[in-house]
């Protein structure tokens, strides 16, 4: 009993002690709040009287020396109080916590995937090898079609042997986030508002190329889907992505994947869409004021069809573009050589 | 593909008001994009592009009847003139006797349509200067006026056109002979520009009438033929051809011409004879030829005219808002169409010239692109949302990047593709790995089935920094399955450099572990790795390893620093993840402490020894290692109870069973 008693008033002394140092009140209401007769000392006094008689000489002896402890906290307190604020140099550099850095592409990557979810758009992840039949044939683009030169395509060696379709043989690095289309598709749940971000390749690599870099797909399925719906997806994305003052066109073009088809542009961030710099130039990055951002239409019905989705049911659009190019264009930062994002190299890392 | 159209060439088939600006912003908002407005010589030039469903585009005639289409539609007027498709074929008179014979045998399968005409008396000399500069404001060099005249032809038209020599056309029985036909693999063709191509098979070539190839039809002629100074009689020679067949040999032969391009797109065959006429009047004019009888034409299966329909509704349901018959009609007329326009539906009638257009949306797209993009009001996807669920790996691997960050790594992204080198340094057998058919470099051949060796090269690579390395990566790696795609699975990699670092990483990932409510993996000690040191190796069971890099690795990679790698699977990380923290209610009573120091025995596992002595008794909460000198381990014990203020009576025989359980399973005594 007697044990427990003198721990615990040592406890309170050490406790008691912390509050007196850093306490605020004043010096008479301070005694009077840890010293006082309702103070935990007070209440320990009063559990003293039940000690036998030994004990209440060693307990009360204890508790009167902690008490004092405690009581030259508070004055020694006081006195520091008033004497005067030691000089501190606030001038030197404090101390740092570790500070790492998430690559831009991770950056770009958690930005957009944030802005589609707002309006209803879940990522998911398809394959980034594929077969030929996923990554072009099912987009409407046999063999040897013309339309395949815009991806310079990587082919893996190995077929897959016990498939009969040639096209479901040979597998291919996906040279878009394509792919993705009628495997989504495939999934059977309709209406569909898909985001698929994912590794790419193609088969180049100089200062504005990179053999591996990103894409990101955007697909909605659903009754009546109209090209409107397509541009106020762009829009409400160039909006929250680039800032409310950037604008966004749409310009016919061919894929085969999509009838019609579109090429989007954004107004150009440097010149603000004028094609003319503040000191009269003109500006370099642009063409007449515009950037070229994304490719995209309205998902063509063979396609649909190699999804199962019934085309005269069902519309939908596709739009698709690169994070890298998409991520550089928000910073404004024009690099020299585009491969830096992949050498590792932490002077550029840190940078982000 | 570009083609580059000089704006007075272009105006010789658009009538117009139109400033060269408009041009360029109403074409490119509603047809063909205008890229660039080149000035050259006191001409201006646009840079167009062209998409690869547009042949019919790919000229200046083609482009002006885009231009008048469009043009109207922001209020300029314009007028297609000069349409080739309205050209006459007059008869040919000729004072000479048809003693300038050709034997022709063609393939319709592989040449749909065949036109030739033998023309006597050609005076090769250069072109005037009007047909030079226009040939060269497009890109091409003008060379002499029988080679120019061709040239004009696919220029103005987008129809390619070739002449020949007719005198170097082998004979048979007398007669210069062309067989046109599919090749045999490995035949031997020399082209006009001096190279010799061996051939894949089943190209489209002429043969002549003493056997050699005189031409690899729809890409370029044959030298032995060509034309030279003292040419005097041509056989002007234009056809269309099967355009996977150009496409094929251009490709394998990687060989590639304005002509070629053309073609694989698929032409119109409708068009050869109106551009033969024009071909015989510049012939006439420039090179004072005279065309011997009529053009021979082959040419069994004329267009023959289609239709094709679309519903008002869907059209409706693209552009967002219903159209007048009136505005759909003017379109879809201006453009060559013959549309047919009802209360429900809308018909048209194709031109030889768009056989692009074969189902409803491509009429959506001519009338959508005609109205207008920009005139499209735009909406936010407004169907009900479907109920999805994102899946929980983009989220782990979100949070455990971001903590990364926090905990002060920097995050790498390396190449998914392996060097073959890469692949002996960390003895990859590469028959399990996928590999590139067609790789750009021998640096990037083999898709990656671990990040070790992309996540040391990047310490590599950063070798000259003067601090601690502190790298991570997650990606997916590429397993091998065999008759398969890939696995791909989502991976994490951490390197730290230094001497501390296994000490390091295994905090790092302990309190991963903690934070997602997953009790540490128990230590299995036969683990091995073959990139791992053996002494300073950590199995973390199916989640990974915490392992010392082998030093002979890290110097055949020139690393000079000690460095620990961290390999976490992220799918088992998700697998044994607790959701949601669990509540236990907050103690009551204070804990004690106490530091024990205590002597162990060599090799102690201070970890298995920490795990035993915290199950020794209930009342003991947590068990940490202060310290740690010789064979001295400093422990500090925190012991609390639910029930009541612990008083040393009760943390008495607990310190004993500590004490107890450390002597009997390890040996260690406590120092006093």
């Amino acid at each position: 009993m007697s044990d427990s008693l003198a721990a615990t008033i040592k406890r309170v002394k050490e406790k008691l002690t912390k509050e007196a140092v850093s306490s605020l009140l004043d010096e008479a209401l301070l005694v009077s709040k840890l010293l006082g007769p309702k103070s935990e000392f007070g209440n320990i006094s009063k559990e003293i009287a039940t000690l036998s008689k030994d004990e209440k000489q060693q307990i009360g002896t204890l508790l009167n020396e902690c008490k004092r402890e405690v009581l030259q906290a508070i004055q020694k307190r006081t006195t520091k109080n008033t004497e005067k604020e030691e000089w501190f140099d606030v001038s030197t550099p404090g101390q740092r916590p570790p500070i790492g850095h998430l690559h831009i592409v991770t950056q770009a990557i958690t930005d957009i995937t944030r802005i589609f979810e707002r309006i209803g758009f879940t990522r998911v992840r398809h394959p980034e090898i594929d077969t030929d039949w996923y990554a072009f044939e099912s987009l409407n683009m046999p063999p040897d079609h013309p339309a395949r030169d815009e991806w310079e395509t990587f082919f893996i060696q190995s077929p897959i042997t016990n498939n009969q379709s040639p096209t479901k043989r040979k597998i291919v690095l996906t040279p878009h986030t394509s792919n993705g289309q009628v495997r989504e598709m495939e999934k059977g749940n309709l209406p569909i508002r898909m985001i698929n971000i994912a590794k790419c390749y193609r088969r180049q690599s100089d200062i504005s190329h990179v053999p591996m870099f990103h894409q990101f797909e955007g697909m909605y399925i659903d009754k009546n889907v109209s090209i409107g719906h397509l541009k106020g997806f762009i829009d409400y994305f160039v909006k929250q992505y680039f800032g409310p003052e950037r604008k966004s066109r749409l310009r016919p073009f061919h894929f085969q994947f999509t009838e019609p088809s579109f090429e989007v542009d954004i107004t150009c961030g440097i010149c603000n869409g004028t094609s003319i710099l503040p000191n009269g130039g003109d500006c370099k990055l642009c063409k007449g004021g515009w950037l070229e951002l994304a490719g995209s239409g309205m998902i063509h019905p063979n396609v649909l069809k190699n999804g199962g989705v019934d085309p005269s049911k069902y519309s939908g659009f596709a739009i698709g573009w690169g994070v890298e190019r998409t991520a550089m264009m928000k910073s404004g930062t024009k690099l020299d050589d585009i491969r830096l994002l992949y050498s590792n190299d932490l002077q550029f890392l840190e940078q982000f | 593909m570009n083609i580059l159209v000089p704006d007075s060439w272009l105006r010789e088939y658009l009538e117009t008001r139109a400033t060269t600006k408009q041009i360029k912003e109403y074409l490119s908002l509603c047809g063909p994009s205008i890229e660039r407005v080149n000035g050259v010589d006191g001409e201006t030039v646009y840079d167009v592009e062209i998409t690869t469903n547009r042949p019919d585009s790919m000229s200046i005639a083609g482009i002006a009847r885009e231009a008048a289409a469009i043009l109207p539609r922001f209020g300029v007027e314009a007028k297609f003139v000069n349409d080739p498709y309205g050209t006459k074929i007059k008869n040919q008179i000729s004072n000479i006797k048809n003693e300038k014979r050709l034997n022709v045998t063609t393939d319709p399968k592989l040449n749909p349509r065949w036109m030739s005409i033998v023309i006597d008396n050609v005076k090769v000399k250069p072109s005037p200067a009007w047909l030079s500069k226009k040939l060269e404001f497009t890109g091409i060099r003008a060379i002499n006026n029988v080679v120019d005249i061709t040239n004009y032809l696919m220029r103005a038209f987008g129809q390619p056109a070739h002449a020949f020599d007719y005198d170097n056309i082998g004979t048979k029985n007398g007669v210069p002979t062309m067989i046109l036909r599919a090749s045999k693999k490995g035949e031997k063709l020399k082209t006009l520009d001096g190279k010799t191509h061996t051939l894949p098979g089943d190209d489209i070539v002429i043969e002549d009438g003493k056997g050699a190839l005189i031409d690899l039809c729809g890409i370029m002629g044959g030298e032995s033929s060509s034309i030279r100074e003292n040419t005097k009689t041509v056989v002007l020679f234009l056809q269309t051809y099967d355009p996977v067949h150009i496409r094929r040999t251009s490709m394998a032969l990687a060989h590639r011409t304005d002509a070629a391009t053309l073609f694989e797109k698929g032409l119109d065959s409708e068009l050869v004879g109106p551009v033969m006429q024009k071909g015989i009047e510049l012939f006439h004019t420039l090179a004072s030829g005279v065309a011997v009888g009529e053009p021979f034409d082959v040419y069994p299966e004329s267009f023959k005219k289609y239709s094709v329909e679309t519903s008002r509704k869907k059209l409706n349901s693209y552009i967002g808002s219903p159209l007048l018959d009136e505005e759909i009609k003017n379109i879809l007329n201006n453009l060559g169409f013959e549309p047919k326009v009802t209360r429900d539906s809308i018909s048209v009638s194709v031109p030889s010239f768009r056989r692009d257009v074969t189902i409803d949306v491509d009429i959506i797209e001519e009338v959508a692109r005609l109205y207008g993009y920009h005139a499209i009001t735009t909406t936010l996807p407004d169907g009900e949302p479907p109920a999805t669920i994102r899946d929980p790996l983009f989220d782990i691997e979100e949070d455990i990047k971001t903590r990364l960050r926090d905990f002060g790594y920097t995050e790498t992204y390396g190449y998914s593709m392996l060097s073959e080198n890469e692949t002996r340094t960390f003895s990859l057998h590469t028959k399990n790995l996928y590999t590139i058919a067609n790789p750009l470099s021998l640096d990037l051949v083999y898709m990656r089935p671990t990040l070790v060796p992309s996540i040391l090269k990047a310490i590599s690579d950063n070798a000259s920094s003067a601090k601690p390395l502190a790298l991570f990566e997650l990606s997916l790696v590429y397993l091998w399955k065999e008759n398969d795609l890939p696995m791909e699975k989502p991976k994490l990699i951490i390197a730290q450099s230094g001497e501390n670092a296994f000490s390091v990483l295994k905090g790092t990932s302990e309190v991963l572990f903690d934070i997602y409510g997953i009790s540490y993996p128990s230590d299995s000690l036969d683990f091995s790795n073959i990139y791992l040191t053996t002494n300073k190796t950590l199995s973390l069971g199916s989640f990974g390893y915490i392992g010392e890099v082998k030093r002979e690795l890290l110097a055949s990679l020139d690393i000079e620093t000690p460095v620990t790698i961290l390999e976490l699977d992220i799918e088992t990380l998700i697998a044994k993840k607790q959701s949601v923290g669990r509540f236990v209610p907050i103690p009551k009573y204070p804990p004690s402490f106490e530091d024990l120091a205590l002597k162990i025995m060599p090799k102690t596992l201070v970890g298995e020894l920490i795990r035993k002595l915290k199950n020794a008794d209930p009342l003991i909460s947590n068990i940490t290692l202060l310290d740690s000198f010789e064979n001295t381990r400093t422990l500090h014990v925190t012991y609390l109870s639910l029930e009541k203020n612990l008083t040393s009576e009760d943390v008495k025989p607990v310190r004993a069973k500590i004490l107890s359980t450390a002597l009997k399973d390890f040996g260690a005594t406590l120092k006093s």
